[in-house]
C-alpha cells in the first residue's frame, strides 16, 4: 500500500515582534477512516490565459464524503497574476504568483467540482489530487465486445 | 511589512516511483510583493460537541486580497475528523463543505473574505469525544 505524507512549516521573525513564528505539521494522507494509504493521484500542468473561462480543475467523480487532498500551485512571476480558485460556486480565494494550497476535499455532493481562473496575467500551474479507491465510471461507449 | 514563509512538501509512492513535490512561498499582498502584515494569531480550541463553530469570520478580512488561513487537527485519531467549509451548517448539501481533517491533516488556502456570512470559515467535529483544532490566519 503506498504511502503518501504532506509537511508544511510556516515561519517568520518579523510578523509578531519578539515573537518568531514557527509552525511544522506532518500528516500521513489514508483513505477515508483508514489507516490504509490513499490509492490514486491524478498530476498535471499547464497553463491558464486570462482570455480562458474558468476550467474545471477537477469533477467531483468520487464517492460521497471520502478523504481526497489537492494540492495547487500558481508558477507565474508577475506579482498581478494570480488563479481564482472556486469550489462549486463559492469562490475560495486567489493563488498570486508563487502562491500554493493544499486543502482535503471531501467531494460531499455532485456539485463540488474545483475550478479555476487566470487574472491579470497568464498563469502556469501545477497540481495534484490524491485519492481514496474509487470504482471506474461506466464506458459511455456501452459494450463493444457483447 | 512581514516575511512569511511557507513551505509544503508532498511525499508519495502511488505510482511505484517516489514522487516528490516540494514548494516555497512568501506570503505576499495582492498584486505586490510585499509581505503580509496582519494575522489573527495562533489560537486552538478544544471542543467535545459535534456542534459547528466558527473559525474566521468573513470580517476578519478584506474581500479580493491575498489572505491565507491554516488549519490543524492536532489530534492523531484515523476515524475522528472535523468538517472544515464555509457556512455553519457544514455536511449540509446546501452548505460549501471543502473537507475533512483527521487526525495530523493539516490545510492551507487562500480565503477571500467576501463580505457575507457565506465566507465565514466553520469547523465541526464528527464526535463529542475530546478533539483540538489549531488554526491561524495571515490577512490582508
Amino acid at each position: 500500500m503506498a504511502t503518501t505524507t504532506a509537511t508544511v512549516s510556516i515561519s517568520s521573525t518579523d510578523l509578531t515582534p519578539g515573537m518568531p513564528l514557527s509552525i511544522s505539521a506532518s500528516t500521513t494522507l489514508n483513505q477515508t477512516g483508514l489507516t490504509t494509504g490513499l490509492e490514486i493521484v491524478d498530476m498535471g500542468y499547464g497553463t491558464l490565459t486570462v482570455a480562458d473561462s474558468h476550467k474545471a480543475l477537477h469533477e467531483a467523480l468520487g464517492a460521497a464524503d471520502t478523504s481526497n487532498y489537492l494540492y495547487l500551485c500558481n508558477d507565474a512571476t508577475e506579482a498581478t497574476s494570480y488563479i481564482e480558485v472556486v469550489l462549486h460556486d463559492t469562490v475560495i480565494g486567489r493563488l498570486y504568483a508563487g502562491d500554493w494550497m493544499f486543502t482535503p476535499w471531501n467531494q460531499s455532493d455532485g456539485d463540488a467540482e474545483w475550478s479555476i481562473e487566470a487574472e491579470g496575467g497568464s498563469c502556469p500551474y501545477a497540481y495534484a489530487i490524491y485519492k481514496s479507491s474509487y470504482v471506474l465510471p461506466d464506458s459511455t461507449q456501452g459494450t463493444l465486445n457483447p | 511589512m512581514a516575511t512569511i514563509n511557507a513551505t509544503v512538501t508532498i511525499g508519495s509512492d502511488i505510482t511505484g516511483q517516489s514522487v516528490s513535490i516540494s514548494k516555497t512561498m512568501q506570503m505576499t499582498k495582492a498584486g505586490t510583493t510585499l509581505g503580509l502584515e496582519n494575522t489573527s494569531g495562533l489560537s486552538a480550541k478544544t471542543v467535545q460537541t459535534t456542534t459547528a463553530f466558527k473559525l474566521f469570520g468573513n470580517a476578519d478580512a478584506s474581500t479580493l486580497k491575498a489572505s491565507k488561513v491554516y488549519i490543524r487537527n492536532t489530534g492523531s485519531s484515523s476515524t475522528d475528523f472535523f468538517y472544515i467549509g464555509f457556512g455553519e451548517d457544514l455536511a449540509a448539501a446546501t452548505i460549501e463543505t471543502i473537507g475533512k481533517l483527521y487526525g495530523n491533516d493539516w490545510m492551507l488556502i487562500p480565503w477571500d473574505a467576501v463580505a457575507a456570512t457565506t465566507h465565514d470559515i466553520y469547523a465541526k467535529a464528527s464526535t463529542a469525544e475530546v478533539m483540538t483544532l489549531e488554526f491561524m490566519a495571515f490577512i490582508e
